[in-house]
């Protein structure tokens, strides 16, 4: 897999949209394709992301916590 | 801002989403941090919301014990949990020692609270402003999807391929942390 394709790989997953499925933990296939030293700067960068979002939004929310309050709130 | 975050356990209790929400923006970074040993074996960003959703589940059931944040620590066992799960189902080899995930899980028990200051906010919205057009539509269109829209969506909201979303969303990040550090500010370390 070349640099690049690695790099927009670990962006999807970096994103906090995961698919949604009440019966189980669904990781992104994104996540899978990954090699281990691109899950590690995935996780890390998202911690980075997560910290930016929740500086941009008015309540503090990032969109980790966006997204598990949407899935409560659509339950 | 309390330092204990079970302040927010008797509304959380009574089903106010808002107070939950709450929580959630003090404890997600240190819950996140505490799965840090995994992130070779699961998909963090999964098991972080399948977490918080059961935590949410759980919660009229759940029985403080005097201590302070028993919330956090109760979501931390069950984040903790879905990760050995994850990685027993997906039969993959520990790749981290056992007696450096048990470090890690006692790392995550270190809990502080955590919001952005004031000033990061400003500093971070002020470069934000400073993105070049595509970066920054990119960005907005990921904030306003709120982690519950694929990226392929969100691209041709744009018209753009996924790959150069994906790309603009990268540039973003990055331009922002060079700005920020052009005021001074770096971020890896206000998180560390």
């Amino acid at each position: 897999m070349s640099d690049a394709d690695e790099g927009t790989l670990i962006e999807e997953v970096v994103g906090a949209f995961r698919p949604r499925d009440p019966r189980s933990l669904v990781p992104l296939p994104a996540w899978h394709d990954l090699s281990p030293v691109g899950r590690e700067q995935a996780y890390e960068q998202s911690v980075t992301m997560r910290a930016i979002e929740a500086a941009l939004d008015p309540n503090g929310y990032s969109a980790t916590v966006r997204a598990v309050l949407g899935r409560i709130q659509g339950a | 801002m309390s330092a204990d975050l079970d302040v927010y356990l008797a509304g959380i209790r009574a089903g106010d989403a808002q107070a939950f929400g709450a929580w959630l923006a003090q404890a997600e970074p240190s819950l996140r941090r505490g799965l840090r040993s995994f992130a070779r074996q699961v998909d963090v960003e999964a098991v972080l919301q399948e977490a918080l959703l059961r935590t949410w589940q759980v919660v009229p059931r759940f029985e403080a014990d005097g201590k302070p944040n028993g919330l956090i620590r109760l979501a931390q066992r069950i984040a903790w949990n879905l990760s050995v799960s994850e990685v027993r189902r997906a039969k993959r080899h520990p790749t981290t020692d056992p007696e450096l995930l048990e470090a890690g899980l006692d790392e995550a028990q270190r809990y502080e609270p955590h919001l952005p200051d004031p000033l990061l906010r400003e500093a971070i919205a002020q470069c934000r402003e400073k993105l070049p057009p595509q970066p920054q539509r990119a960005l907005e269109v990921r904030l306003e999807g709120e982690g519950g829209v694929p990226d392929a969506t969100l691209a041709e909201r744009l018209g753009m391929r996924k790959n150069t979303f994906l790309q603009n969303i990268a540039r973003a990040r990055k331009l922002l942390l060079e700005c920020l550090e052009r005021a001074g500010v770096n971020l890896q370390t206000e998180l560390a």
